[in-house]
């Protein structure tokens, strides 16, 4: 059986609002295993980014605990396993605009610890891999939304993490460009042996997943 | 280099910018700030030295005087002057006459001097004439005393001493010492100038009666800034003399020098300061704009106290390279500070304060790398803060509220 690169146990999560707390995420259980791609799909506001991020570690759930598989570390809280065990990919792509797509790529590796040349030599294998190969040293002002988000793919990839959580990568991108990003991104993946979490709004995206899930109301069910 | 510094560059100076408009505008003010503190701060010390320069020719590096003349001054000037702390040692002897001319007459503290001496700083402040045709028959003016006399260079003036009243008191006619002015001299000191008036120390002693006695001596010192050390050292052995060091006779003068410079280094800082919170302000604004990058990351393992260095960094550089820019600005400003002077002497009209009030050739400067060094600390100091105030709130920020905003 494969190894468990995510545990997430009870989380619940509410918002202060004018109308007092608004649950958000309401005891939201979720495992998934090496190599497993999983699609979390909802409507708008239904609460799939904060999903994420409670998985990832870039906010804390009011209840409830997540554990990340690091690599050498086993499962651990998903705060320390940011940058090396999970990679994030966003729908505005998130690159620093003042670097390269060589540097934004390398940046992740740096940020995990790895020396400068290998950071570049790991960025350039994975952008060439994506197909940025001749986009090495563009900023990203001078790059398509397809290519910064093919940029953001290697990025979350650079460090080899457990686990990629995608937060609607395709959401900027034309319909074309988006089953380009989804294949590469699944393709990808596959390739590097992670796990792959998706959150979408398209049915069609979500349908590519192995396992797919819907988030309504707070609660996550299968789909 | 580390991946903060490497990405606090580029944000400073994105690529494909020339002069990116916050960092050029951040450095330039900084130093502009720097530059105004520095070189308001060496024309200060420009001007300090020159005044601590004039108080030494004017009255020694040591000042040699007892409670009555000098019985034999002659003899303590060859033991002095045998002294390895002292370069020469001369004699002078001074007292306040009745200077007058006709209708117009005025208190003069004439001195006896020794006009051979090539030493003698007079020499240096000669206004018109000539100090070298100084002899027992002429006499050398302050250029106040000159004008309250009505006197030019060739004119006669009588000095009545109290010794002619004395004289007068015995039942003898008292007559005045007759001189014809051969130089006028201006010192910048107003108290020098409106009452000195120079001649020869052995006529000095016939109107003063004061036989071969001296007032004091003046001694010019190998090491002048140990003067109060080396006075002390000389006293010893002389009870009844008191030697004062050239810091000590214009000790009020100085002073206050120095408590100028003092304000003036306070009231300046206000501007390196005034930039630097600029610098906070508008790093602040960029920090809440990257917002989603401080939030992307933290995403990416960044720990907090590497997004404080990224934008703590940004300060810190602006200082740095302010500072630098500051001190150029400072050198090139002071290469051209006559021409500079000039040129706003001619816009408003104003006549050359530097020559008519302080007669110096030029502005005075004094580069002391102590200033240099105060001010570049404290510019990089506030510059830090600056930085650092913003740095440190972003680096505060939940990651997924920093990547909710802007």
């Amino acid at each position: 059986m494969p190894d468990i690169v995510l545990q997430a146990r009870g989380l619940a999560k509410a918002f202060a609002s004018p109308a007092g707390r608004l649950p958000v995420l309401t005891d939201v259980s979720l495992e998934v295993f090496a190599g497993e791609s999983v699609s979390i799909r909802g409507s708008s506001g239904s609460g799939k980014t904060t999903l994420l991020q409670q998985l990832g570690g870039l906010d804390q759930p009011d209840a409830g605990e997540v554990r990340i598989l690091a690599p050498g570390a086993g499962l651990v809280a998903p705060r320390s396993s940011l940058g090396r065990g999970v990679g994030f990919v966003f729908q505005n792509y998130q690159l620093m605009p003042e670097l390269t797509a060589l540097e934004n790529v390398a940046l992740a590796a740096r940020v995990a610890g790895a020396s400068a040349s290998s950071a570049t030599e790991a960025a350039r294998a994975l952008l060439v891999q994506v197909g940025l190969g001749a986009r090495l040293e563009h900023l990203p002002a001078k790059l398509s939304g397809g290519e910064c988000q093919r940029v953001a793919i290697a990025r979350a990839l650079v460090n080899r993490p457990s686990l990629i959580l995608a937060d609607e990568p395709t959401g900027n991108l034309d319909e074309r460009t988006g089953a380009e990003i989804m294949d590469l991104l699944l393709g990808v993946v596959a390739d590097r042996g992670a796990a792959l979490i998706l959150v979408t709004h398209s049915r069609e995206f979500a349908e590519r997943a192995a396992r797919r899930f819907v988030l309504s109301g707070g609660v996550l069910s299968p789909a | 280099m580390p991946w903060f510094l490497h990405l606090a560059l580029r944000q400073l100076f994105p690529p494909g910018k020339r002069f990116p408009a916050f960092a050029t505008v951040s450095i330039l003010g900084v130093a502009l700030g720097v530059a105004s503190l520095l070189v308001v701060q060496t024309v200060m010390n420009g001007f300090g030295e020159e005044h601590r320069l004039r108080i030494r020719e004017s009255f020694g590096d040591c000042l040699v005087t007892g409670p009555a003349p000098i019985e034999k001054p002659e003899a303590l000037a060859k033991e002095l002057a045998a002294r390895p702390e002292v370069a020469s040692a001369s004699l002078f002897a001074e007292g306040p006459a009745l200077a007058r001319n006709g209708d117009f007459s005025g208190i003069a503290q004439v001195r006896g001097i020794d006009p051979t001496d090539p030493g003698q700083p007079a020499r240096k402040y000669v206004y018109g004439g000539r100090f070298d045709d100084l002899d027992d028959g002429r006499i050398i003016l302050g250029v106040g005393l000159a004008r309250a006399l009505r006197v030019r260079i060739g004119d006669r003036v009588e000095v009545w001493s109290p010794a002619m009243a004395e004289r007068a008191e015995k039942g003898k006619a008292p007559l005045p010492a007759e001189f014809e002015v051969c130089a006028v001299i201006q010192t910048g000191f107003t108290e020098v100038d409106n009452a000195a008036a120079l001649i020869p120390l052995r006529r000095f002693r016939e109107i003063w009666n004061l036989g071969p006695r001296a007032h004091g001596l003046t001694l010019r010192l190998k090491e002048p800034a140990l003067a109060a050390a080396t006075a002390g050292r000389l006293a010893v052995g002389h009870p009844e003399l008191r030697f004062r060091p050239w810091q000590d006779i214009k000790k009020d003068f100085l002073e206050a020098i120095r408590f100028e410079k003092t304000m003036l280094f306070f009231l300046m800082f206000i501007i390196t300061l005034v930039a630097s919170f600029s610098i906070g302000s508008t790093l602040f604004s960029a920090v809440i704009r990257r917002s989603r990058e401080v939030g992307v990351l933290a995403s990416l393992g960044a720990a907090r106290w590497q997004v404080v260095a990224l934008f703590g960094l940004q300060g810190l550089l602006i200082g740095a390279l302010g500072t630098l820019l500051g001190f150029l600005l400072t050198w090139t400003i002071l290469s051209f500070r006559d021409g500079i002077l000039g040129a706003i002497n001619s816009l408003f009209g104003g006549g050359d304060m530097v020559a008519n009030v302080y007669q110096f050739s030029k502005v005075p400067l004094h580069y002391d790398a102590s200033d240099f060094f105060i001010a570049a600390a404290f510019t990089l100091l506030t510059t830090a803060i600056a930085g650092l105030v913003p740095a440190l709130w972003a680096a505060g920020r939940k990651p997924s509220e920093a990547m909710r905003d802007a």
